[in-house]
């Protein structure tokens, strides 16, 4: 069994229910209700983008690249992954405070200030080489810091603390 | 009627609160809200999801007017959709009109669940009111076992959080283990105090041998001098001998309970903990970390207090002997109490940092030498060493960074002592020429000087003092994360039951590892005892999870599991897997004997109980073929032992246990055909009168089976007998088509291959 890949012209997507699409081939075929996800959510966030056929849990096709899918398309396929997948991004670290073993931060993010509270610094908390930082809470929320070295000074302060 | 104020997880914002009650038909009342924190957009914000009896109210900013409202009845499907990090109430009505009701993150999509729940049933406009409010009140009670203080889930509603009373006296929790060890440590104390103030007396005497002694030319007392310094010397060292002696055996006395606390502790963990920490770290800790906070706790009980005396005998009789002075040689003083403090905040991080990236090393240690045959045979010996070496890297580079500030520091310490002694020879030096030797002795100077230069030894150690508590506090941190981890509920511990019969009950279970995807759903399923079940199913469809549920490897389910109409949660943890004989894909095996290998759950078996044991599993031929029989070695994870011969071993534990229950998880994939037949047989034997379960990969090892479990994506889909399910024609009987034509080609292929 193999992989069916699509890109460029080959399809034409169109938003459906929800968070869901219908896609049509270039000779015609039609399926419906395809849901966009990430294969890589943590590494590509524009590549390798599954569509999964919900309904029957199957993968209906995978698109290489959304870069080269036609303009709207990938505007669709980009609406449905920004619905799906909700990874704030910390501008700012505001406020730490270490009580009782468990961590809190209060950052500002793309979608407003926010306050958790880290589990275990030591998993919860990954520095990638890159100098993305991924975080996730108690709630198995994520987050991300998009390159800790754009941090403003007090910011890396807090995250030094824990890194 | 009083009116009732509604199920809330939060307090409900005001705004929220108005919006709603202007909605609010005369007789209708909210029941229960769930307040929110997302937006429908996506943006952080408070919103709330009210439920009434027959209509549902949302209030978000970004809605028309701030709210809007639904009735149930008007529902056709509702369901809450689990997305990456958020979470969405998806609703269809029966007009054909679907909505995105609501929106949260993580954190209150259960309670949203359970209101999807409420709303659906009630939406038939036959489900019975007060019912439905009981499994949503559950719910809310579930959400609400957590501590307030800390928000970790508790043991059962109300209980007392473990964490906070611990953390609250951490040094209580370490002061534990020097307690026994009081009588000890006391007596090396006194003796450290005796060695002190015997410290304090060869200064003083060198002020008399420069004053009167040496001018006075009197030999006779200079050789008594001498003698009562030799004294004092011989003394201090040997005290000093006796008290290492005592303190290495306090030390090692309180390292061994504190490590054999942390094992003990690690072994009853629940699996839950070892999903997320590598094992690597968990070493660690037992090995290195108990290791620092002993030497910190000796220093605490020990050090601390020597110094703090010698601190103050010191500087009393520098003050006796010349208090202008004294005041003079207090001023570095200041500047290293405050540059210990700065030097404490800026090696913290750098000792987690270190302490991690060596836990890294060690990862990579504990995960590749294991795995030796597997890089081998990838050839990938080449990249384990480069991974090696780049973490091994990591960490010279951040102890590098951090060995600048731990170096530095130290030196400018001991550069402002020695400015402060030699501003001290300036001043007290032109004092002894200006009124030659009347105001301040020579004499006094020079032991003086020897004071001022013993006196920065308790202050060099109370600035260092941070140093190590840093570096003690982050190795408590991590060993209290152990110690202080819930273990595996054991909630009624000795509550045995005479018998196990082996009735197996799953009723509405459902789990989930980490809240964001539901591994199993919806459960229900009767096992009578004696019943031979298969389980069948493709791979990750939630098989193994089933078992691991029976074993009460997880506890954090939905739902219940009956053993003989008994909630399993509710049986002594210990006594019921004892009644479990479980046989795994890959059996571990110790580096021990084959004997003890097999005995391992039976530690005092008899040795014919043992070898009976063997026979029965097809294992005691192969082992009677070994040189060293049942003394054989085994080495790391079994080395020297095909797959199929640990599988008999592992079988044969199993049968030396004489359990109720038999769970075989994929017993036979990894062998050929005749040792799976060897293992079959074994089975088989094993099987008769117990009820047991049995995950196959090949659907053949099941012809035994009298009821077959088909298990896909987290549900049960199939349930009956082989011939039931063949008459359904479903997954199975297109399981069983798939596998008798490759299983054909694998005898073929087998055939051939013998000929």
């Amino acid at each position: 069994m193999a992989i069916n890949y699509v890109e460029g012209d080959q399809i034409r997507v169109t938003k459906a229910d929800w968070n869901l699409v219908d896609i049509e081939y270039y000779n015609g075929e039609k399926f419906y209700g395809l849901e966009p996800r990430r294969l890589f959510p943590l590494s590509g966030l524009t590549k390798y983008i599954t569509l999964l056929d919900v309904e029957n849990k199957e993968e209906h096709a995978v698109i290489r690249d959304l870069a080269t899918l036609m303009p709207e398309s990938r505007a669709v396929i980009e609406e449905c992954l920004n619905e799906y997948y909700l990874i704030p991004r910390i501008i700012r670290l505001l406020e730490r405070e270490e009580k009782y073993g468990i961590l809190k931060w209060t950052v500002e993010t793309d979608r407003g200030v926010r306050s958790f509270d880290i589990r275990n610094r030591h998993s919860d908390i990954k520095v990638l080489y890159d100098g993305r930082v991924l975080v996730r809470d108690s709630d198995d929320n994520r987050y991300e810091i998009p390159n800790l070295n754009e941090l403003d000074k007090s910011s890396m302060r807090i995250l030094n603390m824990d890194i | 009627m009083e009116e009732k104020s509604p199920i809330t997880n939060r307090p409900i914002p005001q705004q929220a609160l108005s919006l709603v009650t202007k909605q609010l038909d005369s007789g209708e009342s909210v029941l229960f809200a769930v307040v929110g924190d997302l937006g429908l957009d996506g943006k952080y914000a408070q919103t709330v999801l009210f439920v009434s009896e027959k209509r549902f109210f949302v209030t978000d900013a970004s809605l028309d007017g701030g709210i809007r409202a639904y009735v149930h009845t008007d529902v056709e499907k509702i369901e809450v959709k689990r997305m990456y990090g958020n979470a969405r109430l998806s609703v269809t009505f029966k007009s054909g009109e679907k909505c995105k009701a609501f929106r949260s993150t993580y954190a209150v999509a259960s309670l949203c669940d359970a209101a999807a729940l409420f709303i659906e049933h009630m939406s038939t406009g036959t489900a019975d009111l007060a019912e439905e409010l009981d499994i949503v009140d559950a719910t809310y009670e579930k959400m609400m076992s957590v501590c307030p203080k800390c928000g970790r889930t508790l043991l059962r509603p109300g209980a007392d959080c473990i964490q906070c009373q611990s953390k609250k006296n951490l040094a209580g929790k370490l002061l534990k283990y020097v307690k026994p060890e009081t009588g000890r440590l006391l007596f090396s104390l006194l003796l450290s105090l005796i060695t002190t103030g015997m410290a304090l007396v060869p200064p003083y005497i060198t002020s008399i041998l420069v004053d009167d002694i040496l001018p006075n030319n009197n030999k006779e007392m200079l050789n008594i001098v001498v003698l009562v310094l030799f004294g004092t010397y011989i003394v201090q060292h040997l005290i000093g001998v006796f008290r290492g002696y005592m303190l290495r055996v306090s030390g090692d006395n309180i390292v061994r309970d504190l490590r054999n606390d942390v094992y003990r502790k690690a072994q009853y963990l629940p699996m839950k903990f070892y999903d997320k920490t590598s094992t690597g770290s968990v070493i660690n800790r037992i090995s290195g970390d108990t290791a620092t906070i002993q030497g910190f706790m000796l220093r605490i009980s020990q050090e601390v207090v020597v110094q703090f005396f010698l601190m103050v005998g010191i500087i009393a009789i520098m003050f006796a002997m010349n208090w202008k002075l004294s005041l003079l040689s207090l001023i570095p003083v200041p500047f290293v109490v405050i540059g210990a403090r700065i030097f404490g905040r800026k090696i913290a991080p750098f000792y987690r940092r270190i302490w991690r990236r060596w836990s890294a090393v060690t990862s990579v240690l504990t995960d590749t030498i294991p795995c030796v045959r597997v890089i081998k045979s990838f050839a990938g010996e080449q990249r384990a060493v480069s991974r090696f070496e780049k973490y091994n890297d990591e960490w010279r580079k951040v102890d590098i960074r951090s060995a600048r500030i731990t170096t530095v520091f130290p030196n400018i310490v001991s550069f402002v002592i020695t400015c402060g002694s030699l501003l001290i020879w300036l001043v007290g030096g032109n004092w002894v020429i200006d009124s030659n030797g009347a105001a301040l002795s020579a004499g006094i100077l020079v032991s003086f000087i020897s004071y001022t230069s013993m006196f920065y030894g308790p202050v060099n150690f109370f600035a260092n003092l941070s140093d190590s508590y840093q570096g003690a506090l982050s190795s408590a941190e991590r060993v209290l994360d152990i110690l202080d981890t819930e273990p595996e509920h054991d909630f009624q511990k000795g509550n045995i039951p005479e018998k196990i019969e082996g009735k197996i009950e799953f009723r509405n279970v459902n789990f989930s590892f980490d809240r964001t995807k539901k591994v199993l759903s919806n459960i229900n399923l009767v096992i009578e005892p004696g019943d031979i079940v298969g389980i069948v199913g493709t791979t990750g469809s939630g098989k193994s999870t089933l078992i691991n549920l029976i074993m009460r490897f997880y506890d954090h389910y939905d739902g219940e599991i009956l053993m003989d109409g008994k909630d399993i949660r509710d049986i002594d943890m210990e006594y019921y897997r004892s009644r479990i004989g479980y046989v795994q894909q890959e059996p571990m095996m110790f580096s021990d004997t084959i004997f003890n290998n097999i005995a391992y759950g039976v530690p005092d078996a008899p040795v014919e109980a043992v070898m009976h044991a063997a026979t029965v599993a097809n294992a005691h031929g192969f082992i009677a073929l070994q040189p060293d029989a049942y003394d054989s070695m085994l080495g790391e994870r079994g080395v020297g032992l095909s797959g199929g011969e640990k599988q008999r071993l592992s079988i044969a534990r199993a049968v030396l246990k004489n359990p109720s229950i038999l769970i075989f998880d994929e017993a036979t994939a990894a062998v050929d055909s005749e040792t799976e037949n060897l293992i079959q047989t074994a089975i088989e034997r094993l099987i008769s009168g117990r009820t047991t379960l049995m995950i196959a990969h090949r659907l053949s090892t099941l012809r035994k089976a009298n009821k077959i479990i088909v298990v896909d994506k987290g549900e049960i889909i199939e349930n009956g007998s082989h011939e039931e399910l063949m008459a359904l024609k479903g997954k199975y009987y297109k399981l069983i088509q798939i596998q008798s034509m490759s299983e054909q080609l694998r005898k073929d292929k087998e055939e051939a291959n013998f000929e």
